[in-house]
């Protein structure tokens, strides 16, 4: 199906082999619909209705709503690390939980991804664009490396979700290149390791490979709520139960999967532990 | 379904239960048929399955879709093997062959016989069922694990009942793998994977070249095996939803989907109309920007780069769209069982409408710059060829098999969703338009220009389709029919099949002692059906070739390991 090739108009020189208009996409805000997180509504509701506690734990497949007694009160905890962001607990019982659209907040530390509702309302996840992230990411590898920051993906059994958020950073939008990162072909050229997946048992010898192939200092990077809990898939006979368990996690990108925002700030978190 | 329709699936089942009845006859146990469109022969013989499945294939004309084990010694004493067959040809009918195998003693392990050498697409599974439940394929050449890699136990089966899901095994030394050695003078072979040079999946690859040509290519997958069919059996059907979503994170709406209807279908619910338009919407949603993506994939992998930024910024639009739509750029929670969890109100129709038009016009420039750009498309052309004798026999579904020339498309076979009403085979308004379109199909040599043909194709297609629908959609309000759990019988089964962007996707349940609970979940993937394709289709290619090959079938990894 070849057509013809005409000149529309003068400056048409190049036929159709290059267009030069330009296209913008505004990349400030994620949908109003976009289920981002999960918070708690009210941090300290009234004491807890014990049938509507056990109606959230059952509806969350991951199991990431928990409840225990504390002083003779039943009290909720949320594990953001296990949250699959499927929203169904806000439908059951939208008087506890409530869906963000804003991404939730990657961390260093996995305990920070545990909420408990007594806790008080947790402060909402960051809402940065990705070209203010870019930028501070950009700022900051400049002053800590000088150099461009070299990261390696490594895919250690995810349902490739996350790997579809990862390819998006090269994207025209995103063009993370722009901001000085770059993924490279081999462990031993990275800086940062950029794990997906449940860490199944399959992978684990050439995931620990891959991190002894990677040069210190190194940052491991645990994406999405697989690669942190095994997410929806847990701790089975094929999975580990998050790539923790296989090699050491620096940072931790909570989400389902995370959205190429929460990938930036990860990387963000990932060059202070560099430092 | 008009009750025309329904006598007229009826009278196709009942004319093949016939007939296989006339051939058969006492070597049957019995012949019926099932949630409309599945006719279950029942072998009183295991040893008669490979003339059944001969008989299905050159007779009945059936393609081979799935072989599912289950593990029914408590319930029947033994193991039973279902072979479902797509009878497809413009009859919407499944031909399942069933046969059971009795437990073995610890001497004879127990062993059914293979039909791999009769109908090639049916090594894996065998393969497969070998790794996962310990029935031994007698007469299969390949007695090489497949699922669990050599450093499982030999004796473990995941997939039996006594089999704990949260066991955590321990490695072993003593086996090994061998991949298949090509000698000879100038013979050298590249290891490739399980880590990649791109960010991709994990699989290994292991090329036996002379000079630069591929003279053998083997692949070893699994390594993203998540016990996704184990897990189901641990989970309440909602839950099993959400799992289903993420099989493969780019076809959660197919596979979704499909899982939904073996549910509806073993419940006898139907969704309302509505739920089943936004379904199929969704569907359509997923197939273009996947097929966005893997456009500009070829577009990267001949190093034009120019065409790859375009196309990937028409695919991050459509993820935009479908968070916008669904609340996730991956389009997870559209399906819930019984209807959609989404609605399309009218101002969302007119995004989605707007949207898909805009990327569909920025999408037809982009093409016509591919198409006359030599560089890009004299790498396309010859490469990766795979001929239709081949697909048909390795029994390839979706784009790679249209690609070869092979009519096949379950939207259109087997019609679910909102397929029944809506136009599938691309329509052409004029002559000229049909002329054209015949000398393209002539010229479908299955090489990756076919396949970047058909994808453009169906991206064009699928903008209308959701254009159609949108036009269409009812005014009602209902979008969900609850399941009712008292009718969902114990170990009563059905078989739910989609076709995703990468091709025929087939789930097949069956229902646990507590209505709630599933004793078996069979997923099949487009993924695995076809990877067997690429070994035959980078033969005689160069090396630098092979990315755009794998490309051109886009394979799920993740989708074939489970």
């Amino acid at each position: 199906m070849i057509e013809m090739k005409k000149a529309e108009s003068h400056h048409d020189i190049l036929g159709d082999h290059v267009e030069t208009d330009k296209r913008v996409l505004d990349g400030a805000r994620s949908a109003p619909t976009f289920r981002g997180d999960v918070v708690f509504a009210k941090p300290d509701a009234q004491p807890l209705d014990s049938e509507l506690c056990r109606q959230v734990e059952e509806v969350c497949a991951p199991k990431a709503i928990t409840s225990r007694e504390v002083g003779g009160r039943l009290q909720l905890a949320l594990d953001k690390g296990r949250c699959i962001m499927c929203g169904l607990c806000e439908e059951v019982a939208p008087a506890l939980f409530e869906v963000n659209s804003r991404f939730a907040q990657p961390v260093k530390r996995r305990s920070d991804l545990i909420v408990a509702q007594a806790s008080g309302k947790a402060p909402d996840g960051p809402d940065h664009s990705h070209e203010k992230l870019g930028r501070r990411l950009s700022e900051k590898i400049t002053k800590f490396l000088g150099r461009s920051l070299a990261i390696r993906e490594v895919d250690a059994g995810s349902c490739n979700g996350c790997e579809v958020e990862v390819a998006a950073l090269n994207n025209a939008i995103y063009d993370i290149e722009r901001f000085g990162v770059h993924f490279v072909a081999s462990p031993r050229h990275a800086d940062v390791l950029l794990v997906t997946g449940v860490g199944s048992r399959n992978m684990e010898s050439a995931l620990r490979r891959t991190y002894d192939a990677t040069p210190d200092p190194k940052v491991v990077v645990a994406v999405g709520a697989c690669a942190i809990t095994g997410g929806v898939f847990g701790d089975t006979y094929a999975t580990s139960g998050g790539v923790g368990n296989i090699v050491p996690v620096d940072v931790y990108v909570p989400g389902c999967p995370p959205r190429p925002e929460a990938l930036l700030y990860g990387l963000l978190l990932a060059v202070d532990r560099i430092r | 379904m008009t009750i025309r329709e329904v006598a007229s699936v009826h009278s196709g089942a009942a004319s093949r239960e016939s007939m296989l009845l006339e051939r058969f006859g006492k070597r049957l146990v019995s012949v019926r048929t099932m949630n409309w469109n599945e006719v279950h022969v029942d072998a009183r013989n295991k040893e008669d399955v490979p003339e059944l499945c001969l008989y299905v294939r050159d007779e009945l004309k059936g393609k081979l879709a799935t072989i599912i084990c289950s593990d029914e010694r408590r319930v029947s004493g033994g193991f039973v093997l279902r072979y479902a067959f797509d009878i497809g040809h413009g009859e919407d009918i499944f031909v399942i062959v069933t046969a059971r195998v009795q437990q073995g003693d610890a001497h004879s392990p127990p062993a059914f016989p293979s039909i791999a050498l009769l109908l090639p697409a049916a090594a894996l599974y065998e393969r497969e069922i070998k790794d996962m439940f310990g029935l031994i394929p007698e007469g299969n050449p390949d007695a090489r694990p497949l699922t669990l890699h050599e450093h499982w136990p030999e004796d473990v089966f995941p997939l039996r009942k006594e089999f704990e899901l949260r066991t955590k095994v321990a490695n072993v030394q003593n086996r090994d793998y061998r991949f298949l050695k090509v000698e000879g003078e100038g013979v050298s072979e590249i290891p490739v994977g399980p880590v990649h040079a791109g960010i991709i999946e994990p699989g290994h690859f292991r090329f036996s070249i002379l000079g630069e040509s591929i003279v053998n290519l083997e692949t070893r997958l699994f390594y993203t095996h998540r016990g996704v069919e184990k897990l189901a059996e641990d989970l309440r059907l909602d839950q099993v939803l959400l799992l289903s979503e993420r099989i493969s994170g780019d076809e959660a709406v197919a596979n979704s989907s499909a899982y939904c209807q073996a549910v509806e279908k073993v419940a006898g619910v139907v969704p309302p109309p509505r739920a089943l338009k936004i379904r199929t919407v969704c569907a359509e949603l997923e197939r273009v920007y996947n097929h966005l993506g893997t456009l500009a994939g070829l577009s990267t992998d001949v190093g034009f780069a120019y065409g790859a930024a375009r196309l990937n910024f028409l695919k991050e639009m459509m993820m935009r769209l479908n968070e916008e739509v669904a609340g996730s750029r991956l389009l997870f929670g559209v399906n819930r069982l019984g209807g959609v969890g989404i609605d399309l109100p009218s101002e969302k129709s007119r995004l989605v409408k707007d949207t898909a038009d805009t990327v569909l016009a920025d999408f037809n420039r982009i093409v016509r710059l591919l198409r006359n750009d030599s560089s890009v498309m004299d790498r396309l052309r010859g490469t990766g060829a795979i001929g239709p004798n081949d697909a048909a026999e390795m029994g390839l579904v979706g784009v790679a098999a249209r690609g070869s020339g092979l009519d096949i498309d379950t939207r259109r076979d087997h019609p679910y969703g909102a397929y029944r009403s809506i136009t599938i085979a691309p329509h052409y308004d004029t002559p000229r338009q049909v002329t054209e379109h015949e000398v393209e199909m002539a010229n479908r040599r299955g090489d990756v220009r076919s396949r970047f043909e058909t994808r453009v194709e169906e991206v064009v297609n699928s903008v209308n389709m959701i254009g159609e629908v949108l036009w269409n959609l009812d005014n009602d309000t209902e979008l969900l029919v609850p399941v009712q759990m008292e009718n969902l019988k114990p170990f009563s089964h059905a078989l739910g099949y989609a076709e995703s962007h990468r091709g025929q996707t087939v789930h097949w349940i069956m229902v646990g002692d507590e209505p709630d609970t599933l004793f078996r979940y069979k997923v099949r993937t487009a993924s695995f059906a076809n990877w067997p394709a690429i070994e035959t289709a980078v033969l005689n290619d160069i090396v630098a070739d092979f990315p755009l090959v794998n490309k051109s079938l886009d394979l799920s990894y993740a989708g074939n390991d489970l």
